[in-house]
């Protein structure tokens, strides 16, 4: 990537023009819209995937899936990386649970997860833009928000997290939904 | 599994099944929710936003070089590089031509709903262009019991349903789809027999692997309002083949 960095308002406005643009059938636009997105999609998919093979396919399958979907995209309604990031995510899901397998815990090349704490979030937050998610999360407990933080970025299930935790699914099912239940508290403040 | 909730008072299933923590019937159960009750739905869509704020924080990792190369070929059809040079223009009209086309087999059929329709016809004669991508059919069985089959061709729009799920004397059964934004969007309403829907424009778009397909008990002329309003009588997931 070599291309000038843009200020996120402008990176937003050229991604949904050009998320529009594939809604039309335009293939330039296509190869445009992968390279602006390809690399979040990917980071997606093989962290959720755990094996490159795997994550290259889905990623392959989110992309067709995006140029048949693309004119359904209703600019104003999700913001265009949300919607494609979504559509990655749900697929390599989707492929993880098909194949059967448990998610592969540890992943020699995927980078760490961000530790959700307000400061991290500080370098990369939009201008004026607030994350009020992660300020919430920041007021569970460790064990809670890292509970949610792997459910969201391993996509797995309640089964899962109690799998690794080596607990029964009762015990993560009550410390989760206490920690849900503190977070829709806090964001309905 | 009621038993272990914590905190009864405080309902977080929206979250649970934003978040993706539910499977099996309490996913099953909690989609049911989304279908019939327009609050939760809300709430889950809700939920979804706040944690997509998530995927600002998502590392980045660039897929290896060529891929675009490989995804780019199996759309089909000339490449970009060709078609920037030249027929645009070109793919454009024959584009165009087709849509028209198509609008007019739609307009065709009086109502998506009379089953069972003859297949529509094929264009012929003028050579066709090659497919703009590669579209694997998707099937699902709706219903557990007696499950009816649903099949949805991507090319041509057209979901087939053999049979329709039962509904009450008197009612209606009512097709709905949800997709990622675990919204339910009506489809139309079933017939008796063997049943053919035409999708056009948005609505086939929701028609991907993963959606749910859902049949709703419904009031003769279908829900009053853009959510389901009675019960749900089958669901099934669509997977491609």
């Amino acid at each position: 990537m070599t291309a000038p960095r843009l200020s996120p308002d402008a990176a937003r406005t050229r991604l949904a023009e050009t998320l529009v643009k594939v809604g039309s059938e335009d293939r330039a636009a296509f190869r445009d819209l992968y390279d602006l997105t390809s690399a979040k999609l990917f980071g997606i998919c093989l962290r959720i995937c755990g094996q490159r093979e795997a994550a290259e396919d889905v990623l392959h399958e989110v992309y067709l899936i995006v140029w048949r979907r693309a004119g359904a995209w209703e600019p104003g309604r999700a913001s265009p990386i949300t919607w494609l990031a979504t559509i990655a995510r749900n697929r390599a899901i989707d492929w993880r649970r098909s194949a059967g397998g448990r998610p592969t815990t540890t992943l020699d090349d995927a980078p760490d997860l961000p530790d959700l704490t307000p400061d991290a979030e500080a370098g990369l937050v939009a201008a004026g833009e607030r994350h009020r998610l992660v300020d919430c999360l920041a007021e569970l407990d460790d064990r809670q928000r890292d509970s949610i933080r792997t459910a969201f970025f391993d996509g797995v299930t309640y089964a899962d997290i109690a799998a690794r935790a080596a607990v029964p699914v009762g015990t993560a099912k009550s410390w989760i939904r206490r920690g849900l239940a503190r977070l829709k508290d806090c964001l309905d403040r | 599994m009621t038993d272990d909730r914590p905190d009864s008072s405080v309902d977080v299933e929206a979250a649970e099944l934003a978040l993706g923590l539910l499977d099996g019937d309490e996913r099953a159960a909690a989609l049911r929710r989304v279908l019939s009750e327009p609050a939760f739905a809300t709430e889950v869509e809700r939920w979804r936003l706040y944690v997509a704020q998530l995927f600002d924080l998502w590392p980045e990792v660039e897929p290896p070089e060529g891929l675009i190369d490989r995804i780019d070929l199996s759309l089909g059809g000339p490449s970009p590089i060709r078609a920037r040079r030249l027929p645009w223009p070109m793919i454009a009209t024959v584009m165009t031509a087709i849509a028209a086309m198509l609008l007019v087999v739609v307009a065709l059929r009086p109502n998506p709903t009379v089953p069972p329709a003859p297949p529509p016809p094929v264009p012929v004669g003028q050579p066709a262009p090659p497919p703009t991508s590669p579209q694997p059919m998707l099937v699902a069985a709706l219903g557990t019991e007696k499950p009816v089959p649903a099949v949805f061709e991507p090319a041509t729009g057209r979901l087939r349903l053999a049979g329709s799920p039962a509904v009450a004397a008197g009612r209606v059964a009512q097709l709905w789809v949800i997709g990622g934004d675990a919204t339910p969007h009506a489809l139309g309403l079933l017939g008796d027999g063997d049943n053919a829907l035409v999708l056009t424009g948005v609505d086939a778009a929701r028609l991907v692997a993963g959606a749910t397909l859902a049949v709703s008990d419904e009031p003769p002329g279908g829900s009053p309002q853009s959510t389901p309003t009675g019960p749900v009588v089958a669901t099934g997931a669509l997977r491609a083949v």
